[in-house]
């Protein structure tokens, strides 16, 4: 017992260990806090990529690809298919209903041609559009000026088909498509200048692309906006629309189509006659794997499908339609290259700069512990000398370090956790100019600290004079700081993707990182009780 | 001192031709070279020599808290080799068998005056459930410290005593677990005549009890308090012709 007794002797004496539980706690909050956001940033963008692509993604080129109704349904009688749906990307020019007057505002926007039920099957595209009533729960924690409060089940209906009230085809707009959406602090969205997008109109200019790659000319429809899509990829946010399928194929001259024979001479009615129909065409097909299955696995299989789908359709001769030979199939994370592999390079550095940052740490607490047992080297000789086993002291010394590594790696998670979950807070801010009272104090006890210090200096107290010194120093540089610092946005939507900084603590890494802590407080403060322990203890008292 | 014959009372604590070198750099620096002394059973032995003739050091290596250099030399505690010993028994020949008063005090700073008091006894169990150890220890600490005129500091620190104070802490401290033989570094050392004599009073009651003393001196007066006087001479005991 008696090591226990000395440990809470040691514990309970002076500085040292509170020091020593500060410097644990930080050094554990730091690469907590720093993994946690990195992760799930990461974790956000696998999970929003696959929520907005599903698994596996079918891509014709521009042309389309026909009898795409067959192929998914071939698709869905596979056991590893959960749904499958089709789609027609574009690009396009939005018109938008901003500002008053005649000048409204162009933007370019990219196009998905949508069939809402079996996209929704695929995608989470219900859930993504902001404009609906949320559950009671969101609803509590909501700002009492927030729109949705106010917001029945009509404009979800709306967004979820496409469709506005008079059943007429509708757009939905990214959420950052307009400028009109001004996010809060709390991540809510409120209309600028009282533009409420939804129930707006809109044009939107597209251009058909034949089959030969012929660039056709310009075709404009008018829709009213029915609700508006968040899915936190600022990427996605910003650039996306969506459209009904049937409307987007008939713009684009996807849609079937009777074929006639130029060749023939005309009928009476002065037309050609017409030989067959050219079906109607997609440009890409998504699907989502059943639960369980990998999205490389179902690759393979959607792949195999494809081509054996292909040899069918180009092999039979009553068909009009060909399918096109370069159509490729990707997983979600293929697809998204562009924006997964600078992350993944990027958490590479981070992997690496973790390595460093962990082993400074450790090395930082190590030295800790190192230095505070060194100081007690008498200390291990005095008991070494009346009866003292090894094992006592290294007991005493292991309670010691554990009572802190436990303590601090506690404080330090909790810190973390604090600032991870508040960490868009926080954000915002740094993000505002600081306020005039925060630097008028910090200034005003740099001066009085510098009162201080020369008033000890003229009485020749060093210490106190060096102390005051050092606080006029550092409060001054704070308030200097303070005074020159501008509001900055470091988390722009625009480079990180995200809207918001991911404020999710990585638990099993916070447990890791705990663990660490302990562990390298036991050790830091053994290593020196040990070898204090072990030598002679006239040694030791010599030393100490 | 020409008598030969074996004493009737056997050594309770023996040093056999002790040797011991120090290394500084590259040079050896032997500062015992073949010391023997025999400590018999209710003895009060006091050792002179000058300063750095390695009287510390010696008494160092008979507490077992030094050892001599390898095979050369032996301590025998009632005819049992230290070097033969189990680090445990080691521990418990510190903790029971000799108190050790150290030239400088070392008292813990963090404990109070009795729990230091009571050290040799709180780390010689496992069991112990206050620092200041069982009851029986803190009853006879305190009926210790209260003897050396210390019992109204029992909750004190060692930095708020004065020397005089802290050495008969020290010294309660070696008697705490009431051992057969005490050694003392110059325990008069550091303190005033008057502080001094009250030690020397202490120690003389508890040798007229039976307490085998070996005491480390400068102080011819003091050397004359006990039963035998030895010189330490270049690393050897030699014994004292007035
Ligand atoms: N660890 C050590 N390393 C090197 N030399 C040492 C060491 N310990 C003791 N010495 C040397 O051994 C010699 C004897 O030291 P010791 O402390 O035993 O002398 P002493 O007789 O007790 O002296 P004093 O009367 O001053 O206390 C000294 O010269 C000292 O410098
Ligand atoms: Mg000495």
């Amino acid at each position: 017992m008696y090591p226990l007794l000395l440990a809470a002797r040691y514990l309970r004496s002076r500085l040292i260990p509170l020091i020593a539980v500060g410097a644990v706690a930080l050094c554990v909050a730091l690469v907590v806090i720093v993994v946690s956001v990195m992760s799930g940033f990461l974790d956000m963008l696998r999970n929003s990529g696959k929520s907005l692509l599903g698994d596996v993604i079918v891509s014709a080129p521009l042309g389309g690809m026909p009898y795409y109704g067959q192929f998914i349904e071939e698709l869905e009688s596979m056991p590893e298919v959960e749904a499958a749906t089709p789609l027609v990307d574009t690009l396009g020019l939005l018109r938008m209903p901003y500002p008053a007057g005649n000048r409204k505002e162009v933007v370019p926007v990219q196009v998905w041609a949508i069939d809402p039920p079996s996209f929704a099957r695929v995608t989470n595209f219900r859930d993504d559009l902001y404009w609906q009533g949320r559950d009671d729960d969101t609803r509590e924690s909501m700002m009492p000026d927030d729109p949705r409060l106010a917001l029945g089940d009509s404009l979800l209906g709306q967004g979820a088909n496409l469709r506005d009230a008079d059943g007429q085809p509708g757009i939905v707009l990214g959420m950052h498509v307009s400028i009109a959406n001004a996010r809060q602090r709390d991540g809510s969205y409120r209309p600028r200048y009282d533009w409420f997008m939804p129930g707006m109109e809109t044009v939107l200019t597209v251009v058909p692309i034949g089959e030969s790659g012929r660039v056709g000319a310009q075709r404009d429809r008018r829709f009213e906006i029915v609700n508006e899509l968040q899915t936190g990829v600022y990427e996605i946010d910003k650039n996306r629309v969506f459209v009904p399928l049937e409307v987007a194929q008939e713009l684009l001259q996807l849609d079937a189509a009777p074929v006639v024979d130029t060749s023939a001479d005309p009928g009476p009615d002065g037309n050609f006659p017409v030989i067959g129909t050219s079906p109607a065409r997609v440009t890409k097909v998504l699907v989502r794997a059943s639960e369980g299955i990998s999205p490389d696995a179902l690759r393979s299989l959607v792949e195999a499908r494809l081509t054996a789908f292909t040899d069918r359709v180009n092999g039979d001769p009553t068909l009009r339609g060909r399918v096109p030979s370069n159509i490729g199939v990707l997983t979600w994370e293929q697809q998204l290259r562009d924006i997964i592999a600078p992350v993944e390079k990027e958490r590479e550095m981070m992997r690496i700069l973790f390595s460093i940052i962990y082993l400074v740490c450790a090395g930082l607490i190590l030295s800790i512990f190192w230095a505070i047992v060194a100081e007690k080297t008498r200390d291990i000789g005095i008991l070494r000398a009346v009866g003292a086993s090894r094992l006592g002291i290294l007991s005493t010394f292991l309670a010691y370090g554990l009572t802190i590594g436990v303590i601090g790696s506690a404080v330090g998670v909790a810190l973390a956790a604090l600032v991870v979950r508040r960490i868009n807070d926080i954000h915002d801010a740094i993000g505002q100019d600081a306020p005039t009272w925060s630097w008028v104090a910090a200034l005003g006890i740099a001066a009085t600290a510098s009162v201080m210090a020369l008033r000890y200096a003229k009485r020749g107290v060093l210490l106190r004079t060096l102390l005051w010194s050092i606080t006029a120093a550092t409060t001054a540089i704070i308030g200097v700081a303070l005074l020159l610092h501008e509001g900055t946005l470091i988390w722009d939507p625009a480079v990180y993707y995200f809207v918001d900084i991911p404020s999710a603590v990585d638990w099993p890494t916070a447990l890791f990182t705990a663990l660490g802590g302990i562990l390298f407080s036991v050790v830091g403060a053994a290593i020196p009780a040990a070898k204090a322990a072990d030598t002679d203890p006239v040694e030791a008292l010599r030393y100490g | 001192m020409a008598d030969a014959s074996p004493s009737p009372v056997p050594p309770i604590l023996e040093g056999i031709d002790l040797r011991k070198t120090y290394r500084i750099g590259r040079v050896d620096v032997p500062v015992l070279r073949g010391a023997s002394i025999a400590l018999r059973a209710g003895e009060w032995v006091a050792i002179l020599g000058s300063s750095g003739s390695g009287k510390s050091t010696l008494l160092h290596v008979l507490g077992g808290l030094d050892r001599p250099d390898a095979g050369a030399g032996d301590v025998r505690f009632r005819g049992e080799s230290l070097s033969a010993w189990r680090a445990s028994r080691v521990d418990r020949y510190r903790s029971h068998d000799v108190g050790f008063v150290f030239q400088h005090y070392h008292l813990l700073p963090e404990l109070t005056v009795l729990e230091n008091a009571a050290l040799p006894c709180s780390v010689g169990t496992w069991g112990a459930t206050r620092l200041s150890g069982t009851d029986a220890v803190r009853a006879r600490c305190t009926r210790l410290l209260e003897s050396c005129g210390v019992g109204h500091r029992l909750r004190h620190r060692p930095a708020e005593l004065s020397g005089g104070e802290r050495q008969r802490v020290a010294l309660v401290r070696a008697l705490a677990a009431d051992p057969s033989v005490l050694l003392a570094d110059e325990p008069t050392g550091n303190l005033d005549a008057a502080n001094g004599a009250a030690i020397l009073e202490l120690i003389a009651a508890r040798h007229a009890a039976g307490l085998t003393v070996a005491m480390v001196t400068h102080d011819a007066a003091v050397a004359a308090r006990a039963d035998r006087i030895v010189r330490l001479v270049d690393g050897r005991v030699e014994d004292h012709v007035n």
